[in-house]
């Protein structure tokens, strides 16, 4: 059984690339343009990962990754900052998270992969 | 003035020839008449004639006079014993008349003496005073006497004085009335200070008293107080001049003593909002915004050397309106009238401080622009690349034939660049906003180049020497600066032709200040005229065509620069066109104060 990717991007052309590259990669792509939407599909059903945008509206990437470390089953669930915004060094540096990545768009398909097994091998 | 003549190997003035001839005629005269009276026995009369040439005489010439006297005396006793005798009645009245010509003389020339003595003394206060004097007409004004020292000061002679009036010393027509107006108090002056005119033209000041000395004589005394009035004008001057500077300062200035404020210049009345009458006796603590009161004025150090130096800090200041301003103040310790008080300067560093902070926004708006612009940039860039990827990673499913990967594969390209690109512009922009820090860590300058040959795959496109031995260890963010060599060895490769010899040197020198890393290449080159440039935003060798035959965008150096310049360093180039270039690193041993303070 496929482990399940939770891909949280409100883009829909990177959202219909990721379908196809996660399903190339071996996984089950589970897509979400809401952040609060997202939040709900993945705390009834933890994902093996969270892919996570973070320029969205109406609630950022760095809250809904606040608001599902404050979940208790989610805790340790592999969350990938997956993102084109150049802020993303200054706000990583003050979190400290085992189970926190970072991947800058734009993304080989080589650096998805590596990024992915990273947590998931 | 007296006219002289040498009479007999003498000196002998107009004057005493015409007072002897007179002398000498009426003693003949009084001689000849006597003798005749006597002849003729006339009586007693005659006698009193000889009181004129005596009297005449001893007048003129106490001592000489005498002379005269006893010269009469003994004449008219001669003349006497020839008519008289010898009848002893008439003798004794002729030898007592004698006797009384001679007491005459001396009585006469005792008091003519005393006269002319306190008559000289009184010329000779008057010749040599060292204050001029001059005698006028109160009624024409015209110059009667003046003295050797007032004809010095006014430069004029004796004679040039008494054809003046004397408010034609004057040196304007305003002294002039003032003169007048105060003269014409009929009052005696001694304190009337004014400025006089020599015969140079020169201006000087005097203190001019006067007193009117019988009806119409008006004896005046001039005091030179020019070189006082001079110092005073010198001295008034250069009050004006500090007075001028202080009151168009603009920086606050006011003194406080006791807390309370005893000065205060234009700047700081307007700074806060009072005028000077509400300022002065203020206690300077209520302008200061109640959190900034506690220990307001510093540790008094006074008598201790470090007094000497201001004191400077930042205080709120509220004004009159009750709006906040920022000051920048200095205190120094001076002592008022003996009472320690305290001197204080400030800048208002309210606009300053309003300025920065909108800088400061600014700022912040425009990293909030170009990061958004960095992120609607990128995002596009994804889908091109994970489906260029897709279809070049797995062409059969996607019937994808070798020549079209090829041509995929150099979009997969561009699209690299494309996004290399805009992390340059970012990194650049978020330089020049000047908040990246620098992360120090020591690590062996060996290690690191060789990370980057490898990763960059340097060692297949040129002939590579490293030069570094390997015990250099460097103190230096890694991050950065392994990211400057890295585009300075692709700068390298990109701008020669092979076979291409690149170099990578350490140059050791053990006393210096400066590690220096060489980066030699032997490509194309860059021209005097274009070192100036190419360490600027898009400048390339030659940007018109050599941008295309190289296919290359020229932010690698401006960041490279930047980076070395946050170390304290610098980069040199040394090239020459088509041999090759060298650029070479300075980077401080001992990393600068300045990045100590925020390193972290």
């Amino acid at each position: 059984m496929a482990h399940k990717i939770l891909i949280v991007e409100d883009d829909q052309p990177i959202l219909d690339l990721m379908d196809l590259l996660i399903r190339k990669l071996g996984y089950e792509p589970v897509l979400i343009s809401n952040g609060f939407e997202a939040l709900e599909i993945a705390k009834r059903e933890p994902p093996a990962l969270i892919l996570l945008d973070i320029m969205m509206m109406p609630i950022d990437g760095w809250e809904v990754l606040e608001k599902v470390r404050s979940e208790e089953n989610l805790k340790k669930v592999p969350v990938i900052i997956f993102s084109a915004s150049p802020t993303i060094d200054e706000k990583m540096a003050k979190i400290e998270d085992p189970y926190l990545g970072v991947l800058k768009k734009p993304v080989s398909l080589n650096e998805l992969k590596a990024g992915i097994e990273y947590f998931l091998a | 003035m007296d006219r002289y003549v040498t009479f007999l190997g003498h000196r002998v003035s107009h004057t005493d020839m015409v007072r002897a001839f007179v002398i000498l005629s009426l003693s003949l005269s009084c001689i000849f008449i006597t003798a005749l009276s006597l002849e003729r026995q006339v009586g007693m009369v005659y006698t009193q004639l000889f009181y004129f040439p005596i009297l005449y005489a001893t007048y003129f010439y106490p001592k000489k006079g005498l002379w005269v006297a006893g010269i009469c005396a003994l004449a008219f006793e001669v003349l006497s014993y020839l008519y008289v005798y010898p009848n002893a009645v008439d003798l004794i009245s002729t030898t007592g008349q004698a006797i009384l010509f001679i007491l005459i003389a001396v009585v006469v020339s005792y008091f003519t003496e005393k006269v002319n003595t306190s008559e000289a003394r009184y010329r000779s206060i008057f010749e040599t005073s060292l204050m001029g004097i001059i005698l006028f007409d109160q009624n024409s004004f015209r110059i009667k006497l003046t003295n050797a020292y007032a004809e010095k000061m006014l430069g004029y002679s004796e004679q040039e004085l008494g054809s003046l009036n004397f408010p034609d010393l004057f040196a304007s027509s305003d002294e002039q009335h003032r003169f007048f107006e105060r003269f014409g108090s009929n009052e005696d002056i001694s304190d009337f200070e004014t400025r006089l005119i020599t015969r140079e033209k020169n201006l000087f000041w005097i203190t001019l008293s006067w007193r009117r000395i019988t009806d119409n004589m008006v004896s005046c005394s001039l005091i030179d107080i020019n070189t006082r009035k001079n110092a005073e004008a010198a001295a008034d001057e250069h009050f004006a001049q500090y007075k001028q500077v202080i009151e168009s300062s603009p920086t606050g200035i006011i003194i406080v003593r006791d807390d309370k404020i005893t000065y205060t210049n234009p700047s700081f009345t307007h700074f806060s909002g009072y005028s000077p009458a509400e300022l002065l006796g203020k206690d300077l603590l209520k302008l200061i915004h109640e959190e900034d009161r506690v220990d307001f004025f510093p540790a008094d150090t006074a008598g201790k050397e470090k007094a000497a130096l201001p004191e400077i800090r930042e205080y709120r200041f509220i004004t009159k309106t009750g709006s906040v301003r920022l000051g920048t103040l200095f205190f120094t310790r001076i002592s008022q009238k003996g009472v320690p008080a305290w001197l204080i300067n400030l800048v208002d560093i309210t606009e300053q401080e309003e300025l920065k902070e909108r800088i400061q926004q600014d700022n912040d708006r425009r990293r909030g622009i170009i990061s958004t612009v960095a992120h609607e940039l990128r995002t596009p860039l994804q889908p091109i690349m994970g489906y260029l990827n897709l279809l070049t990673q797995d062409p059969q499913t996607y019937g994808v034939t070798e020549e079209t990967r090829a041509i995929l594969d150099r979009c997969a390209k561009s699209v690299d660049r494309e996004s290399q690109i805009i992390n340059q512009m970012l990194e650049l922009s978020v330089l020049d906003s000047g908040k990246i820090p620098l992360k120090y860590s020591a690590f062996r300058l060996f290690d690191m180049v060789k990370t980057i040959i490898d990763t960059g795959g340097y060692a297949t496109k040129a002939d590579l020497i490293v030069d570094v031995p390997e015990d250099v260890t460097m103190e230096a963010d890694e991050n950065k600066l392994s990211i400057v060599i890295d585009s300075m060895l692709s700068n390298a490769v990109n701008y020669s032709k092979p076979p291409r010899k690149i170099r990578v040197a350490y140059q050791f020198s053990s006393n210096e200040q400066m590690h220096r890393i060489a980066i030699q290449d032997n490509g194309v080159g860059i021209t005097n005229s274009q070192l100036d440039e190419i360490f600027e935003p898009f400048q390339l060798p030659d940007s018109a065509n050599m941008s295309r035959k190289y296919d290359r965008i020229g932010l690698s150096l401006s960041i490279a620069k930047k980076y070395i310049q946050m170390h304290g360093g610098y980069i040199s180039v040394d090239s020459i066109v088509n041999l090759g270039s060298t650029f070479t690193l300075h980077i401080p041993r001992i990393r600068p104060r300045e990045e100590t303070n925020h390193g972290t």
